[in-house]
C-alpha cells in the first residue's frame, strides 16, 4: 500500500538528496578550512577539498637570490625574493604551513642555479593549524583539560543525585509526589542564563567563583532533574518481581539495587550521562559569566572567533577539536536517545 | 484475665512493629529525595531568590519595584531585542517543525539506505553551538565557502555580501543557521512518535476508504501529539534563549536578542553598576517569558485534547 509512483519517487529522491547536501557540504568545506594554510585562505574562490601539497616555482635572480612564485588560482605571481634560509623558512611556515628547515629549501633551490627555473612540491604539515591553535591561543590546552574535567564532574553529580530521585519517583508512592514531579520539571525548564548571573554571587560567597567545580554545580542543575526523569521511566519498566526474587534469596535493599536494578538501568544512565556531558561541553554563556582564568574549550574557541579576523583557520582547527568528542559521544549512545523517545532504531 | 492481657499486649507490640516498618518504609522515598532537595535549595532556589532580590533593589540596596525595569526598558536596543527574539522564536519553531515533520515522514518509510540517511541527518545536532557559529562564519564572509561554491557552479558571478545584513534579513540568516542545527533533534522525536503508529491502524483506515491525507491528519497527527507537545516546548524554550550564533557570526549589537543583551552586559560592559542591574533584570524577564510560554503551551494543548475528547 505504500507503493509510490514515479513522480512521488523522484520528488522524494530530490528532497533527500538536498538534505544530504545541506548537511554534508558545510561540514566538508569547513574541514577544508581547518586544514588550509594562510595562502589558501586568501584565495577566492576557495578550493572545496583539502589540499595537502604546496607547489612553488623558483627562479634564480642575477644577484644569486631565489625568486619564489606561487599560483593562487590566477597563475603564478612573485611572492618573495631572498637567499636567506631563515627568511624563506618563516615564509614557508607562515604562508604554506610547510615546516621544512630553511637550509633544506636553499639546498633544493640551488638546483635552479644550474637547471634554470623549476617547480617544487612540498608536503604541508597537516596538523599545523591544530598546533598553532594550541600555541597561539592562550590557555587552549588547559581549557581542553578543564572541559573534560567539568564534564566528568557534571556527569558524576547528576548521576549520583538524579538516579536516587528517579528511583524514588518510580518505586514509591508518597505524599506530594505529583508536586515534586512538577517542581522537577520547572527546574529543568528554567533557563540557564536566569541562574548563571545570580549563581556568580553565590559562588563568590562560597569561594568557588572561577573554579571548575563551581561550573559543574551549575551544569548539574538541569541535568539532575533530567536524569531523575529519564531514570524513573526506566526503573518503572524494570520488572519488580526480579528485585523481589533477589530479596527472597537474602540480598538486602542495597545489594539488590547494585546487582539487579543498576545493571538493568544502564541504558538510562548512559543516556543521561550523555546529556550531562553535552551540557557541560557545549556551554559558552555560563562559562563566560562564571570564569576568568579557568576557561573551558568552548569559551576559548568562542573568544578566538571574536578576536582573530585573520587566522580564522586556527580557530576552525580548534573547533574541530571541540566537535569531535561531542560527535563521537552522541553517536556512541545514539541507541539510547532512540530508546528514550520510545525505541527508534538508529 | 491475665492471659487476655498478654494477648492484648502481644497484639500491641506486633502492631507497633508493623507500624514502625511502615513508617521507615514511608521515609525511604524522602531519604532518596533528600540530596535533590538539598542541592536545589542551595544551588537553585538560593540563586533564583538572590537574583530576584537584585531585580527589586536599586544600586544603593533600597527596595524598588520598577526602577530596574525602567532601566532595562530604556537600555540600548531593548525594543529590537524583544522584537527579534519574538520573530526568531515564532518563525524558527514553525519552519523547523515543518521541515522536521516532512523529513520524519519520509525517513520512516523503510527504503534502502534510510538508516544511513537518518544517521547523516543527525550529524548537525551533535555539533557544539560554538562550532556551528564558526562553520557558518567561514561560509558567510565575502571570500567564504558559500560564495566560493556558488561561484564555481557559476550560479553567481559576484560574491554576495552576507555579513552586512541588518534587521530582519540578519534575523532570518540566524534562523537558517539555527534550523540547520536543531531540525534533526526535532526530527528524532517525531520519528520515535511515528514508530508508535501501528500499521494495522493505517491498513484499517485504508479499508474504510481513507486517503493518505486523511490518514495523516486523523491517525498519524493525533498519535504524534505527545511527541509534538514535548518537542515544541523544548524548541520554544531554546529559541527564546538564542544568542550564541548571533554574536559569534555577526558580533554583539548587530542582531540584538534578549539573551544576547545579557551576555553583552555581562561580557562587554561588566563592572558598571547599572549594567549588572540591567543584566539581572533582563535574565529575570527572560525567565518569566520562558516559563509563561511553557505554561501557556501546556494549557493550550490540554484544552485542545479535552475538546477533542468531547466530540
Amino acid at each position: 500500500m505504500d507503493k509510490l509512483n514515479v513522480i512521488q519517487k523522484t520528488v522524494m529522491t530530490i528532497v533527500l538528496a538536498t538534505l544530504v547536501l545541506i548537511v554534508v557540504l558545510p561540514l566538508m568545506f569547513f574541514t577544508t578550512v581547518s586544514f588550509s594554510n594562510a595562502a589558501e585562505m586568501s584565495q577566492f574562490p576557495k578550493s572545496m577539498l583539502p589540499n595537502f601539497n604546496v607547489t612553488v616555482k623558483v627562479v634564480p635572480t642575477e644577484e644569486g637570490e631565489f625568486e619564489v612564485f606561487y599560483d593562487s588560482g590566477e597563475g603564478y605571481t612573485s611572492i618573495i625574493t631572498s637567499k636567506r634560509a631563515s627568511k624563506l623558512e618563516t615564509h614557508f611556515t607562515r604562508q604554506y604551513a610547510v615546516t621544512v628547515p630553511g637550509e633544506q629549501l636553499i639546498e633544493d633551490f640551488s638546483q635552479t642555479l644550474v637547471k634554470g627555473p623549476m617547480e617544487f612540491t612540498y608536503k604541508k604539515d597537516a596538523f599545523y593549524n591544530f598546533k598553532q591553535f594550541f600555541s597561539i591561543v592562550p590557555n587552549a590546552s588547559t581549557a581542553l583539560k578543564n572541559s573534560i574535567i567539568v564534564s566528568l564532574m557534571t556527569i558524576l553529580i547528576s548521576l549520583s543525585i538524579g538516579s536516587l530521585a528517579g528511583y524514588a519517583m518510580a518505586r514509591y508512592n508518597f505524599k506530594l509526589k505529583r508536586q515534586i514531579n512538577v517542581s522537577l520539571l520547572i527546574v529543568r525548564m528554567f533557563p540557564m542564563v536566569g541562574i548563571s548571573i545570580p549563581m556568580a554571587i553565590l559562588l563568590i560567597r562560597f569561594g568557588l567563583f572561577d573554579t571548575l567545580i563551581g561550573l559543574a554545580f551549575l551544569y548539574s542543575i538541569p541535568n539532575i532533574a533530567l536524569t531523575s526523569w529519564i531514570t524513573s521511566s526506566i526503573f518503572i519498566g524494570i520488572n519488580k518481581e526480579l528485585e523481589e526474587a533477589s530479596m527472597v534469596f537474602g540480598a538486602n535493599n542495597f545489594q539488590t539495587f547494585m546487582r539487579i536494578t543498576l545493571p538493568l538501568a544502564f541504558p538510562a544512565l548512559a543516556a543521561s550521562s550523555m546529556y550531562s556531558f553535552l551540557t557541560a561541553w557545549n556551554d559558552t554563556i555560563s562559562a563566560l559569566i562564571l570564569t576568568n582564568e579557568n576557561q573551558t574549550l568552548a569559551l576559548v574557541v568562542y573568544k578566538a572567533i571574536g578576536t582573530t579576523s585573520s587566522g580564522i583557520q586556527y580557530a576552525a582547527a580548534g573547533s574541530i577539536v571541540l566537535i569531535l568528542p561531542a560527535l563521537v559521544f552522541t553517536f556512541i549512545i545514539r541507541k539510547y536517545i532512540g530508546q528514550m523517545w520510545g525505541g527508534v532504531e538508529l | 484475665m491475665n492471659s487476655k492481657d498478654n494477648i492484648q499486649s502481644t497484639n500491641d507490640s506486633s502492631e507497633a512493629a508493623h507500624k514502625k516498618a511502615i513508617i521507615s518504609k514511608k521515609i525511604i522515598p524522602y531519604l532518596l529525595l533528600l540530596p535533590v532537595f538539598f542541592y536545589y535549595a542551595v544551588f537553585w532556589l538560593f540563586p533564583v531568590l538572590s537574583g530576584m532580590k537584585e531585580v527589586f533593589t536599586d544600586i544603593n540596596g533600597e527596595f524598588t519595584l520598577f526602577s530596574n525595569f525602567k532601566l532595562m526598558l530604556e537600555s540600548d536596543l531593548f525594543g529590537e531585542a524583544v522584537f527579534n527574539t519574538a520573530t526568531f522564536a515564532a518563525v524558527s519553531v514553525v519552519l523547523q517543525y515543518f521541515l522536521a515533520l516532512m523529513l520524519a515522514v519520509l525517513l520512516s518509510m523503510k527504503f534502502r539506505g534510510s538508516k544511513l540517511l537518518m544517521f547523516v541527518s543527525m550529524i548537525p545536532m551533535a555539533i557544539t553551538p560554538t562550532a556551528v557559529a564558526i562553520i557558518w562564519k567561514t561560509g558567510l564572509v565575502r571570500d567564504g565557502w558559500i560564495n566560493s561554491f556558488l561561484m564555481q557552479l557559476s550560479i553567481i558571478d559576484k560574491p554576495i555580501v552576507f555579513m552586512n545584513s541588518e534587521g530582519l534579513a540578519a534575523v532570518f540568516l540566524i534562523i537558517l543557521i539555527d534550523t540547520w542545527t536543531v531540525t534533526p533533534s526535532v526530527m528524532i522525536i517525531l520519528i520515535a512518535g511515528l514508530q508508535g503508529v501501528q500499521k494495522e491502524l493505517k491498513e484499517a483506515a485504508y479499508l474504510f476508504g481513507a486517503n493518505k491525507w486523511r490518514i495523516f491528519k486523523d491517525i498519524i497527527i493525533p498519535i504524534l501529539k505527545p511527541s509534538i507537545t514535548t518537542s515544541i516546548i523544548m524548541r520554544l524554550i531554546a529559541a527564546i534563549q538564542v544568542w550564541a550564533i548571533a554574536v559569534m557570526v555577526l558580533g554583539y549589537s548587530k542582531v540584538p536578542f534578549l539573551v544576547e543583551r545579557i551576555a553583552f552586559y555581562a561580557d562587554v560592559v561588566p563592572g558598571v553598576d547599572t549594567s549588572s542591574k540591567i543584566a539581572f533584570t533582563l535574565s529575570f524577564t527572560t525567565t518569566l517569558i520562558v516559563l509563561a510560554a511553557t505554561v501557556f503551551y501546556l494549557m493550550a494543548s490540554k484544552k485542545r485534547t479535552f475538546s477533542g475528547g468531547e466530540k
